[in-house]
């Protein structure tokens, strides 16, 4: 039983590391899409000769995306009412992971016994937050008419499995390790270290339980809308003001899509020649890429 | 006193309404309201008269079906839905008056016979019915051919990106939903939820391209019956959203229902050869053909720059020639053909303007260079590049600097944002906005303005072409604080401006029912706006002036303005910016703008 939940565990984890590596493999590959943007105020259109003129810059993308991911942004101003619970529940969950991150840091760098319970404090009101913003939003998925609609089954049972691990993690470090973080901090150590590998094979319920839930969060994540969200930065769904200028990485590679086939079926298309002959009505004696 | 009727299949009851306001919402007609209203006005109902309004559906006696997504796919003569006088979003005043009109008729039954108008009673494509079943399978078929090319990075390289962002990121939250005109201004209709159409096609490519299994199908709801009548439903409610993505600017995720209307579009256009007349046949297709989308020959087009002259001369007293195909100038303007058609003040102000300031310009009578538009832009992504294509190769040949375009919105959208990524090497050709151009025209004082001849009240309608989906929402601002001292701000303005409802194509599509949807619901929000902007000065007297700087958005303005009488009764006109400018100048004497003219 213990092998088994070493192996999915571990096996857990490889699986994570692999899915990203494809996500974002598949993010990097996509092929570059038309200028179809929208904008959040005055962009470089509003001036003259605006392909002269200096995009927004890299710093500021960055700062929409921490404004966008920490604080949930645009759920405050566009559904302030969902926006309570969703940021209770983000930001309980954001500091459950730096207090994972923690742990495992603190575990190795310092010895176990000389914590406070300062970590306790941290972790108790992470998971206090986390569970109280998903008890909400799973509330009002519930009860609330617009929340309910097209709401699959499979995210309900998303919200129940997510106040389960927290149910778990609770049951661990207060139940298990009774709420002692030198035990808790011994614990990991040995983890991360291998330093007991018989307690790997023969862990207590309430960890070995936790670790099962980690599992399944870490197979899901890669498929999850928080990560769909991060990709949107990489390709400027919104607010993409970099121009197509000749020469550019842009440019050329439009240019190898040009050379593509046009498969469409309608009888204006032309179907069967590439896009630059379709979309310029000539034709052209075109290498891919050129 | 109570009783039912049955009206297109759906059970109404009728009944006494007491006409007194709610306490809650201070709508007439308790909870629900009844303060609805058609064009055709009748006078108001006294305060706690009781009045027995027929046909009229008493909004808490209607139970309406509730409509899921699962019944895009039912069999069925009637319409899912039929929205009625009651349903409307209230206006206010002086429009706050109930009728009895529909707000669109239905088909006459033959016609119901020959086209698809199961989705709500309208038909905007004119889509014919399948004669045998065997059509019908046909049909579903090549829908599903086309779905797959939509989400096959290959066939669908232009849109691939985003499409799949919208389809995977949505958590339902509907924060989108009260985003949306057409949903709000239509009641809440069910089926114009903005994710309505985009939850059926995520749930059907589940289904029947991922071929999810039957338990994870069960736990996903993938549970719509791909059938004829889906797909005909999905046809006409591509043609439902006006695409001003206002959704997605709502949206907290960056999903784009908008983008998924239009995409629906495409796939139906480029599969199955199926768009509205009006956009593809006469729009598209004879633009290509013929170089404009109006049919003005060169010859033609160069008869109207001669009889704008001798306009220019006899009405302002100032003889300009206007440039028609000068090599070398350093812009290019160029004009959507329905201004020539329909509004030449505007391409006559663009030369007064451009002459005053002493600019070095150009207009093109080459076919595809005097016309501006590109229906492409909203449905088909072929006929947008190769129309692209054509307007910029006028603009090389004549070896000018830059394209400007002129007060056309979809045509900023298209040729300077969308296009960007199909137009490469010599064919990346420099092409910018008027209003940058214009703002610093009249911002520099290269013109000379006295705003004192502009002194009525003046409001902007933002098309969503050039504010939302491209950014440039002060340029404008900047010109008419600078030109009418009592320029005012609809609510809301700016990036959360609302569609005027004639957006994507809505403004030229006309057949069947659909003009009388487009005037009663998809533009009900903007008529509402504008109602509002206007009301302390109603009086018909008192000069009232919407400035929309596009040639959609004014076709629509214009359709609205005739539909509830707003010109006649109080006094509301619409126009271009570029008029409002030479109203402006201190040398024209006579007055630009006719106020008498519609």
């Amino acid at each position: 039983m213990g092998g088994l939940i070493l192996f999915i565990f571990y096996g857990s984890i490889l699986f994570f590391i692999i899915a990203m590596a494809l996500c974002v493999r598949k993010c990097i590959n996509a092929p570059v899409h038309l200028h179809w943007e929208l904008y959040k105020g005055s962009s470089i259109y509003e001036l003259t000769e605006w392909w002269t003129k200096t995009h927004t810059t890299l710093g500021g993308k960055v700062w929409s995306v921490i404004l966008d991911i920490l604080f949930l942004r645009e759920f405050y101003y566009r559904n302030r009412r969902f926006w309570y619970p969703l940021f209770v529940f983000h930001i309980g969950l954001y500091l459950l992971i730096f207090w994972h991150l923690w742990l495992f840091i603190r575990a190795v760098i310092a010895s176990p016994e000389t914590a406070s319970g300062f970590g306790w404090m941290w972790g108790t009101a992470a998971t206090a937050m986390t569970f109280v913003g998903g008890a909400v939003i799973l509330w009002m998925r519930v009860k609330d008419e617009d929340l309910k609609i097209h709401y699959p089954p499979i995210h309900y049972l998303k919200w129940v499995f997510i106040l389960l691990t927290l149910l778990g993690g609770v049951y661990a470090v207060d139940l298990h390790f009774k709420s002692s973080v030198p035990a808790l901090l011994k614990y990991v150590r040995e983890q991360i270290t291998f330093a007991d590998f018989e307690h790997k094979l023969r862990p207590s319920l309430a960890p070995a339980l936790h670790i099962l839930f980690a599992s399944v969060w870490l197979i899901y994540l890669p498929f999850s809308h928080v990560f769909q969200l991060f990709f949107r930065y990489y390709h400027y769904l919104k607010w993409d003001e970099v121009p197509n200028l000749r020469g550019s990485e842009i440019e050329r590679r439009v240019k190898e899509h040009l050379g593509r086939p046009v498969n469409w079926s309608a009888p204006h298309i032309q179907s069967g020649k590439r896009w630059r002959e379709v979309a310029s009505e000539m034709e052209f004696s075109i290498t891919k890429g050129k | 006193m109570a009783r039912s009727c049955l009206r297109n299949g759906i059970l109404y009851n009728k009944r006494k309404i007491n006409f007194t306001p709610s306490p809650l919402t201070g709508e007439v007609g308790g909870e629900g309201g009844l303060g609805t209203f058609t064009p055709h006005l009748n006078p108001p109902p006294q305060k706690g008269e009781e009045i027995f309004l027929g046909v009229i559906f008493e909004a808490m006696g209607t139970e309406k079906k509730k409509i899921r997504l699962q019944d895009i796919s039912l069999r069925t003569e009637e319409p899912l839905t039929i929205v009625t006088t009651d349903d409307l979003m209230p206006l206010p005043p002086p429009l706050d008056r109930t009728g009895t009109k529909p707000p669109y008729p239905l088909l006459p039954e033959a016609k119901k016979k020959e086209v698809e108008c199961s989705l709500d009673g309208v038909s905007a494509i004119s889509l014919p019915k399948p004669k045998n079943k065997q059509e019908e399978k046909h049909l579903v078929e090549r829908f599903l051919r086309g779905l797959e090319k939509l989400l096959s990075q290959n066939d669908n390289w232009l849109f691939w990106q985003p499409l799949i962002q919208s389809l995977e990121t949505c958590v339902r939250c509907q924060t989108c939903s009260d985003a949306c005109p057409v949903y709000v201004s239509s009641g809440r209709q069910e089926i114009y939820r903005p994710t309505y159409k985009s939850e059926v096609l995520r749930r059907i490519i589940n289904k029947y391209i991922k071929k999810r299994g039957n338990i994870l199908s069960k736990l996903t709801g993938d549970d719509i019956e791909l059938n004829w009548p889906a797909v005909a439903r999905l046809a006409e409610l591509a043609y439902r959203c006006s695409l001003c993505r206002r959704c997605a600017q709502h949206c907290p995720l960056g999903s784009d229902n908008g983008l998924i209307g239009r995409e629906l579009r495409k796939l139906f256009s480029q599969e199955m050869g199926i768009a509205p007349k009006e956009i593809h046949d006469a729009g598209t297709v004879q633009q290509l053909k013929v170089g404009v989308s109006t049919g003005i020959s060169s010859s033609a087009f160069q008869g109207m720059v001669e009889f704008m002259e001798d306009e220019i001369e006899e009405k302002w007293g100032k003889r300009i020639n206007i440039p028609v195909d000068k090599e070398g100038a350093d812009i290019l303007l160029i004009h959507n053909s329905g201004e020539f058609m329909s509004w030449i003040e505007n391409p006559v102000a663009f030369a007064i303007i451009f002459e005053a300031a002493g600019l070095s310009w150009t207009l093109s009578s080459e076919i595809y260079g005097y016309e501006a538009t590109n229906y492409g832009t909203w449905y088909d992504d072929v006929q947008l590049a190769r129309i692209s294509i054509k307007q910029v190769e006028v603009a090389r040949k004549l070896k000018v600097k830059k394209m400007v375009m002129g007060e056309c919105g979809h045509a900023h959208k298209g040729l300077i944002v969308i296009a960007d990524r199909v137009l490469v090497d010599e064919m990346n050709f420099s092409r910018e906005s008027f209003l940058p151009l214009l703002a610093d025209l009249v911002c520099d004082e290269k013109l000379k303005l006295d705003p004192a001849k502009n002194n009525f009240a003046v409001t902007l309608h933002d098309p969503c072409n050039f504010v939302r989906l491209m950014g440039i929402v002060e340029p404008q601002r900047r010109i008419l604080k600078k030109i009418c001292p009592q320029f005012r701000e609809m609510e809301p303005h700016g990036l959360e401006n609302y569609c005027c409802g004639g957006g994507s194509g809505f403004a030229i599509m006309n057949s069947m029912n659909f003009k009388e949807w487009r005037e009663n619901i998809s533009g009900r929000m903007k008529l509402k706006q504008i109602l509002e902007t206007f009301n302390d000065v109603l009086d018909p007297s008192i000069k009232k002036y919407v400035c929309a700087p596009c040639s959609n958005c004014k076709g629509q303005i214009r359709d609205l303005i005739d539909a509830y009488h707003l010109g006649q009764n109080y006094g509301i006109r619409s126009g271009g910016l570029a008029e409002l400018v030479v109203n402006a100048m201190a040398d024209i004497e006579k007055s630009f703008i006719e106020w008498d003219s519609p």
